[in-house]
């Protein structure tokens, strides 16, 4: 499993402000779409990995979108 | 489990990419309800591409109403015998639908542990499909937690090679009035995403 120890590279971080995505947030963020909370991940048996119905239902629930 | 990527885990512009990647894919696998449909009209955006893209996007939300754009949808991707648009990357790639990039999508998906619902009608390798993905492998919600080279790759072989041409037609589509600046925001969208993954390779590459 990926932590996210994994260093971001400040040059991403740079091109992603110039490119706007940082204003983007504040207007995107009134949508509430909160990543998914760990426990959404752990309805879904690992063996099966998610199923995409179920994913963007339950996506959207949580989101509030 | 371990608890893994919790939302403070998750970088802030890697929250907001999963949010575009999620509202990209939710508008492009069906038109939006009253509810999302006031939460664009809300929308504000700075003086950037993307935030113009933003506010375009805001003031033709503001001006159309869910049953106009349910017709809309099923003009543009549905149609009679075909829509206007075939938003798949098959069909884009090979000029036929369920070839070999779906095959190759269907590959990756076992790899990362992701597995399509029954009863989804579309091919796997719809444009929002591919969207839905993106977002689930940011912010690492399905057990296929994805760090950057994962999600370049996925992005490399699925999206990168057809998504902008997509949008190009989508935003010049005949009956295209709100999915035209959906379509601009993809396109601008997209368009970020293939420059900053390519930021990754150059790191990968040092």
């Amino acid at each position: 499993m990926t932590d996210n120890k994994t260093p971001k590279s400040p040059t991403r971080r740079e091109f992603f402000k110039t490119a706007g995505l940082g204003a983007a947030a504040g207007a995107v963020a009134g949508l509430g779409a909160e990543p998914v909370p760990a426990q959404a991940a752990d309805a879904v048996p690992e063996s099966q990995g998610y199923r995409e119905t179920e994913h963007v239902k339950r996506y959207y629930e949580l989101s509030k979108f | 489990m371990q608890p893994d990527r919790s939302t403070q885990q998750i970088a802030e512009e890697d929250q907001t990419r999963a949010q575009i990647y999620a509202l990209l894919g939710r508008l492009l696998t069906s038109a939006p309800d009253a509810d999302l449909l006031a939460k664009m009209a809300a929308f504000s955006g700075d003086e950037s591409e993307l935030g113009q893209a933003l506010a375009a996007l805001a003031a033709t939300a503001r001006k159309l109403d869910p049953a106009r754009i349910r017709d809309e949808y099923q003009d543009v991707f549905i149609g009679v015998a075909r829509g206007e648009v075939m938003p798949y990357a098959s069909y884009y790639l090979t000029g036929f639908l369920h070839s070999k990039p779906l095959a190759n999508l269907r590959g990756d998906m076992a790899r990362l542990g992701i597995v399509r619902a029954d009863g989804v009608p579309n091919p796997e390798d719809h444009i929002g499909s591919l969207c839905e993905m993106m977002a689930g492998l940011i912010t690492g919600a399905f057990d296929a937690a994805a760090d950057l080279p994962v999600q370049r790759r996925f992005f490399d072989a699925h999206i990168a090679p057809w998504a902008l041409r997509f949008f190009a037609d989508l935003e010049a589509a005949k009956n295209a009035v709100f999915y035209m600046p959906v379509a601009g925001l993809g396109r601008l969208f997209i368009d970020i995403e293939i420059q900053a993954f390519a930021l990754v390779a150059q790191d990968q590459a040092a």
